[in-house]
């Protein structure tokens, strides 16, 4: 029971009017106008971003729709020379070479699928590989690039996209390179007389390999469910078609034992055996397939293309293509192609490598380089990696004899 | 009580201004984002796995929101590029989620494009990773003598596998797995798309 005698029952207790303090009227009015000041200056920022992008996107274009010199000049010059002079003994020469001077359809169908095998140029003879441009220019690219080449060396007129786009059609199935000079002829006979090809025996695993890369081991996970059936890759699965045979099977050993740590590829690499991991290897190193890889982190593609092919001084970085061959088509037996590469794997197994070119320095020579690459520079490089043309297929057989 | 008007104003007025600025702001901003070019509507099996992948909970440990470079390393990770509001179009609800105990999941149909890989991680995420914390679904699968005609059967390594009898995926199983692999962002977003740009993009270049 209470003992309050005083109470009042129906007294509500109530606040007497005082004015508000003036302080808090201060502090009010400066986290209003702060929260003002935020949304906008956020609000430029967001419009900034999207100028940003769109002005991005223009670059996008204008680099799509470059005229036929300056695609010459970032794409063939660094083998054929500017001034179509070639190399003598590696690269033939466009100046005066026939293979201009005929049908169009020729070197249209050279550019799609590059051409891999012994060439006459000029009376000299060539056996190069000229890379596949099919899959990282498009038709009007291609049809500026040889209506720059006709003008400047061969007999001139003009060839239109749509010319390209029925070439590319025509040819669709091929998935090889023209197999030297006398593949072309057949094309134009005006291209005069080429050296024989000669093909290499088939290997003798290839049935085993192809067997485990669609069906997987005793039934387990192909190979191609993940690494596309070309060994293309995809956006974050690696591209395997064209990598050195040894590089491949190294790499498998290396995920089997966990000396190269990988949950996805550690248990698949457990399953294989010796005799596997090459046949594997040979597979994917003989396989030619169109680059499926395209920019996608959104990285400065004129810094990765100076990475790529001058390095950088000041942070010491070497220039990439000093190692992985002059475009990026790798060196066998164990330096990877780069060129073509997905850029999501590429950028996260440069981050990977450096991680551990920090914990022991001077070890490998690839982790101490990675190392010394920064975040955006990771992205430009792997971006630009993903513009370039694919590496050819190696033939394993003349490249162990050579 | 007195002066419950005022309160009652105030609190309304408080309950309206957030319900603007968080609900039909935003709505107005992107209710009409068109869905991108280069996505797809779920199909009818998707969208039967997208609501196993609701109903197990998926979305505790797993986001579908990659995030700018400045943000997270994502695009790294093999994540995809940031998600733009087109790329939710057909998500209703959205499955965003808010925890990273596991990796992203907005992309994993291209990263990870194996039916018989995800049959075996749901079926025992160990069999994989050894450390993996994820739960095991074994209720999506039977374990039989025989597989019959048309079953799917589960791959486990050798030393998994019991002896004599074969594992098989449920339809439940399959509905899911077809809705991981229709997780696939990698189109490029449109230029003009609305998204979070983070902080890379004040003042220039990230
Ligand atoms: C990696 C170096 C390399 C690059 C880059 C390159 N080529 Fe070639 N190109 C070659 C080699 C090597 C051959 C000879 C092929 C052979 O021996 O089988 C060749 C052959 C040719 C031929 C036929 C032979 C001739 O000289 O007429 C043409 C045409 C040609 N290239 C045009 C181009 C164009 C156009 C580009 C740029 C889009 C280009 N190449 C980029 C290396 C290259
Ligand atoms: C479930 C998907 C999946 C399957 C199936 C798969 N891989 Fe992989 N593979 C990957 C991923 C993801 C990586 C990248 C690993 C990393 O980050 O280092 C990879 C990496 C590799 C690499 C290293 C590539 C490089 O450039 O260093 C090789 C070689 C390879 N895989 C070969 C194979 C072979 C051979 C098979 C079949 C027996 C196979 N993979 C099956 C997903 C897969
Ligand atoms: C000093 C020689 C050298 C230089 C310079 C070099 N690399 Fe490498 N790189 C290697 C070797 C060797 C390997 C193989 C490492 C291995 O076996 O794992 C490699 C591996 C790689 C890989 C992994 C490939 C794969 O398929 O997994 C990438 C990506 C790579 N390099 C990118 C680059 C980039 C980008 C640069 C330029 C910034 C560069 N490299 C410069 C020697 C070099
Ligand atoms: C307790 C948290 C948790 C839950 C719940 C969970 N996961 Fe996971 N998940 C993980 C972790 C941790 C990993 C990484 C280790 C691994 O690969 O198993 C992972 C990995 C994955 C991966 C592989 C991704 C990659 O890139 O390697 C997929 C796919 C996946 N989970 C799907 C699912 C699905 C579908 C569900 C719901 C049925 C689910 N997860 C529920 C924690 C979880």
């Amino acid at each position: 029971m209470s003992e309050h005698p005083l109470a009042d029952e129906a007294f509500e207790p109530y606040e007497p009017r005082r004015p508000v303090p003036l302080p808090v009227y201060w502090m009010a009015i400066a986290l209003a106008l702060w929260g003002a000041v935020t949304l906008w200056n956020d609000s430029t920022a967001q419009s900034s971003g999207v100028g940003q992008r769109l002005a991005e996107a223009g670059d996008m274009t204008r680099r799509h729709s470059a005229a036929g010199a300056d695609l010459f000049a970032q794409r063939c010059a660094t083998c054929h020379q500017a001034d179509g002079a070639g190399v003598a003994g590696a690269v033939p020469p466009l100046q005066g070479s026939r293979f201009l001077g005929a049908n169009p359809q020729l070197v249209v169908q050279i550019l799609l699928h590059g051409i891999n095998g012994p060439i006459a140029v000029g009376g000299d003879r060539f056996d190069g590989h000229m890379p596949a441009f099919g899959s990282v220019l498009d038709d009007g690219q291609i049809a500026r690039l040889v209506t720059h080449l006709r003008a400047t060396w061969g007999n001139g007129g003009e060839v239109d996209a749509a010319f390209v786009k029925a070439q590319r059609q025509a040819t669709r199935e091929r998935h090889a390179s023209w197999n030297g000079g006398a593949d072309l002829v057949s094309l134009d006979p005006a291209v005069g007389p080429q050296p024989a090809f000669l093909s290499a025996p088939p290997a003798p695993s290839d049935s085993v390999a192809m067997a485990l890369a669609r069906g997987g081991k005793a039934g387990g996970w192909a190979c191609a469910a993940c690494h596309g059936a070309a060994g293309e890759g995809r956006s974050g699965v690696p591209r395997l078609a064209g990598l050195p045979a040894d590089y491949i099977a190294q790499a498998l050993l290396a995920f089997s034992t966990g000396t190269r740590a990988s949950d996805i590829m550690g248990p698949i690499a457990r399953q294989l055996d010796g005799p596997e991991r090459v046949g594997l290897g040979r597979l994917y190193a003989t396989m030619a397939s169109a680059s499926r890889a395209r920019p996608e982190l959104d990285g400065d593609l004129a810094r990765g293309a100076t990475l790529a092919l001058q390095g950088d001084d000041r942070r010491d970085v070497p220039s990439c293509f000093s190692c992985h061959g002059p475009s990026g088509f790798g060196v066998a037996p164990i330096v990877p192609a780069i060129a073509a590469q997905q850029p999501a794997y590429t950028a996260g197994r440069l981050a990977a490598l450096g991680r551990h070119g920090k914990d022991d320095a001077g070890a490998a020579v690839m982790p101490s380089v990675a190392a010394r690459l920064s975040d955006a520079d990771r992205r430009a490089v792997a971006d630009y990696l993903a513009t370039l043309p694919p590496s050819p297929a190696i033939d394993t057989d003349t490249k162990d004899a050579r | 009580m007195n002066r419950a008007l005022p309160l009652v104003i105030l609190a309304m007025t408080i309950l309206a201004f957030a319900t603007m600025l968080l609900v039909v702001v935003p709505r107005a901003q992107i209710g009409s984002e068109p869905p991108a070019a280069g996505l797809r509507a779920y199909s009818p099996e998707e969208l039967r796995g997208r609501a196993q992948y609701m109903s197990l909970g998926c979305v505790y440990c797993h986001s579908q929101q990659p995030r700018t470079p400045d943000q997270a390393p994502d695009g790294e990770r093999g994540w995809g590029r940031p998600s733009v509001a087109a790329d939710y179009a057909y998500d209703s609800p959205h499955l965003m989620g808010t925890m990273r105990t596991g990796p992203d999941l907005l992309n994993v149909g291209a990263r990870l494009p194996s039916t018989a890989w995800h049959l075996t991680h749901l079926y025992r995420p160990r069999a994989i990773a050894p450390w993996s914390i994820m739960p095991s679904y074994p209720f999506l699968f039977e374990i039989k003598d025989h597989a019959a005609p048309g079953d799917t059967v589960v791959w486990l390594p050798r030393e998994q596998r019991v002896a004599g009898k074969v594992v098989v995926a449920r339809p439940e199983a399959m509905a899911l797995v077809a809705y991981l692999l229709s997780l696939d962002r990698t189109y490029p977003a449109p230029a003009s798309a609305i998204r979070d740009d983070g902080y890379s993009r004040v003042g220039g270049k990230p």
